[in-house]
């Protein structure tokens, strides 16, 4: 069998290239530190956060996991009239970077937009990385958080009972571990889990994993950096639990409604569609787009592309039928 | 890709934002982009909405810095920085920036979008007069309004009630015609899409450019039918999407390319076995008595290491033989 790609998008392909330079498709562990400080990551954080004065932004430090440190919640709120006073919806965002990389502001473009259309409360979440913080730190700050933004929900104008977890690549990854874990500890309970390109599975075995080897953004030399930091020798074994790579997870029933989406030219497409796949053997409701051409996180990436403009509308049309607006 | 942009004009508004410039509108070029990509592309890369219109050709894309596509009846402002598609022809493509200075970047940007709109033109329209290509494109537009494409199917004289294919000749501009011509088709080596209502006729176009390139010059050295009916492909059509123009040939390829080589008989007499019912009639295809075709296959299945007289063996060289055909660039 040969690992032909399929091509990327001519957009994205040309998008691709602008941004080599800081974006690679690679990424080795000892090369972690150098990203963590280069122009990638500060150009992904690098927004303004109130959206033109649409948001109220605000940094709380709440209590973290049980004997860890505290965790620091990025809350932003909308201030137009019809809004304030209300219980809001919560989009409850968790930021991506290979379980290794980034911050809380890192990719809460994509939230901020919708909730400037839905008029919904965005609370980013900050938890430690790997490898210097390695499993479970990182769900179980993301769990800390949650438990923290539904007890307050009040506090910050959102409605407990409609929580939107939402995340991109690994934050997507630890949005789908926290329904898990939510569901399990019977802790809050999420309204419904958006999984954008979410990294799911820690044995980067498959297919197309080898087939965008070298190619795009996260590839598996990549992944298996990312990996191997959160899991250390436990990755790629028998004993990684659902809560650190829901890939492994046997029990998929109920859980909330999932929404996921991935390029089609990229390392996760078939992990992704294997787990919208078991979500609806297991008879749960799920929605699957996989955009022909999409190199990892494209939309994020390369937002004006015709191509990324689409997979956003798909995500903020799901919102707001799960949100029944 | 915008704060990318945006970085780089600030850093570097001369060599370095410019030289990312004529890379990005390369690669579109380079991937076959379509015109709303390059005029997407000139907005973004210069952080204010493009424009791009050619009253003649009826072509009017006007995309905003964020990527979306919005139209306007307001006319261009004769101060926006500008680029015509030909030299010396009059302004097609606009970046809508008030009070511009002269800047470098823009300029870049328009000189390389212009360059790649003209390509797209010149490409999907050609130039003859007799059948207007700006309709013929509409026409084969999915993205066109479904109202401008009727109106376009009627300036072509076509009946919009009638089903009509495209076609996709080697050299040549796009065609439409009834789905069953009264003219015979174009000369030349061609795809023909499948015969529908007007309104699929950008599918048709895509079928028609996928027969084409099952094509062949018909010729000693490139064997093979100079016209492909999409619709008479079946399942092999699908192998279109396995075998990348240009791309690396599968080893039965390599191994007819290498026979061919040395043995020039070998390609017209393989494809005459190949495309008719027995070996006599192969033999009579290729002028050559029954026998010594038979010594021809026993020599060419020497070279290529698979027997030609099994139905496995010619299912093998049939493929080998398309195979060969898609995988030039």
């Amino acid at each position: 069998m040969s690992h032909v790609p399929p091509p990327f998008d001519p957009e994205l392909a040309a998008a691709l290239d602008l941004i080599k330079d800081v974006l690679s498709p690679g990424l080795a562990p000892d090369e972690i530190d150098a990203v963590r400080q280069g122009p990638g990551i500060q150009m992904l954080a690098e927004l303004d956060l109130t959206l033109d004065g649409c948001f109220k932004v605000e940094d709380r430090t709440v209590p973290g996991p049980e004997g860890a440190p505290d965790i620091s919640l990025l809350i932003c709120r909308p201030t137009a009239q019809e809004f304030v006073g209300v219980a809001q919806p919560v989009l409850y965002h968790v930021h991506g970077g290979g379980m290794v990389l980034g911050n809380n502001r890192v990719g809460v473009d994509g939230p901020l937009a919708w909730a400037k259309e839905l008029g919904a409360v965005v609370v980013s979440v900050e938890y430690r990385l790997a490898p210097e913080n390695p499993y479970p730190a990182q769900i179980e700050d993301v769990y800390a958080g949650l438990v923290w933004t539904a007890a307050h929900a009040a506090e910050i104008g959102g409605d407990p009972e409609r929580i939107v977890l939402a995340g991109a690549s690994a934050g997507g990854g630890l949005s789908a571990a926290l329904a898990l874990l939510t569901r399990d500890r019977k802790g809050p309970r999420p309204l419904g889990q958006l999984l954008m390109c979410p990294m799911l599975d820690d044995r980067n075995e498959t297919l197309s994993s080898h087939q965008m080897a070298g190619l795009g953004v996260w590839d598996r030399t990549a992944n298996e950096t990312g990996w191997g930091a959160l899991l250390g020798d436990l990755r790629g074994g028998p004993d990684v639990p659902a809560y650190a790579a829901p890939a492994r997870a046997e029990d998929l029933s109920g859980l909330p409604p999932a929404f996921l989406d991935v390029g089609s030219a990229e390392t996760f497409r078939d992990e992704v569609v294997a787990y919208a796949s078991r979500l609806w053997q297991a008879g749960g409701r799920a929605e699957l787009h996989v955009w022909p051409g999409g190199f990892h996180g494209f939309d994020g990436f390369a937002p004006q592309a015709a191509l990324s403009q689409a997979a956003r509308a798909a995500q903020l049309t799901w919102l707001r039928r799960l949100l029944g607006d | 890709m915008k704060e990318l942009a945006g970085r780089l004009t600030a850093l570097d508004p001369d060599a370095g934002a410019a030289v990312q410039v004529i890379a990005y509108f390369d690669r579109l070029a380079e991937s076959r982009a379509g015109l709303e990509a390059l005029v997407r592309g000139a907005a973004v890369l210069a952080g204010v909405p493009a424009r791009l219109v050619d009253a003649d050709r009826r072509v009017r894309v006007r995309v905003e810095a964020d990527g979306t596509r919005r139209e306007t009846d307001l006319p261009p402002d004769a101060a926006w920085p500008s680029a015509a598609l030909t030299p010396g022809g009059a302004p097609a493509l606009w970046l809508e920036r008030a009070q511009a200075t002269p800047s470098v970047v823009d300029a870049v940007i328009l000189e390389r979008a212009a360059g790649a709109v003209r390509l797209v033109l010149d490409r999907t329209r050609g130039r003859a007069p007799a059948d207007d290509p700006a309709l013929v494109e509409t026409v084969l537009d999915a993205t066109a309004p479904e109202p401008a494409r009727l109106h376009a199917v009627r300036g072509l004289g076509l009946d919009p009630a009638a089903p009509a294919r495209a076609l996709a000749p080697h050299d040549g501009r796009p065609r439409i015609v009834p789905a069953h011509p009264e003219t015979g088709l174009p000369a030349g080596r061609l795809g023909v899409g499948p015969a529908g209502p007007v309104l699929e006729l950008p599918h048709s176009w895509a079928a028609a450019r996928v027969a084409l390139r099952f094509t062949a010059d018909g010729t000693a050295q490139d064997p093979g039918p100079r016209v492909v009916y999409a619709d008479e492909l079946g399942g092999i059509a699908l192998l279109a999407d396995l075998v990348a123009p240009g791309s690396e040939p599968a080893p039965d390829v390599r191994a007819l390319e290498a026979a061919a080589a040395t043995t020039p008989w070998l390609l017209a007499t393989l494809h005459a076995v190949a495309s008719t019912a027995s070996l006599r009639a192969a033999a009579t295809e290729s002028n050559v008595h029954h026998s010594t075709l038979q010594d021809r296959l026993t020599h060419a299945e020497h070279l290529l290491g698979w027997p030609l007289r099994t139905p496995q063996g010619r299912l093998r060289l049939h493929l080998a033989l398309t195979m060969r055909h898609l995988s030039r660039s």
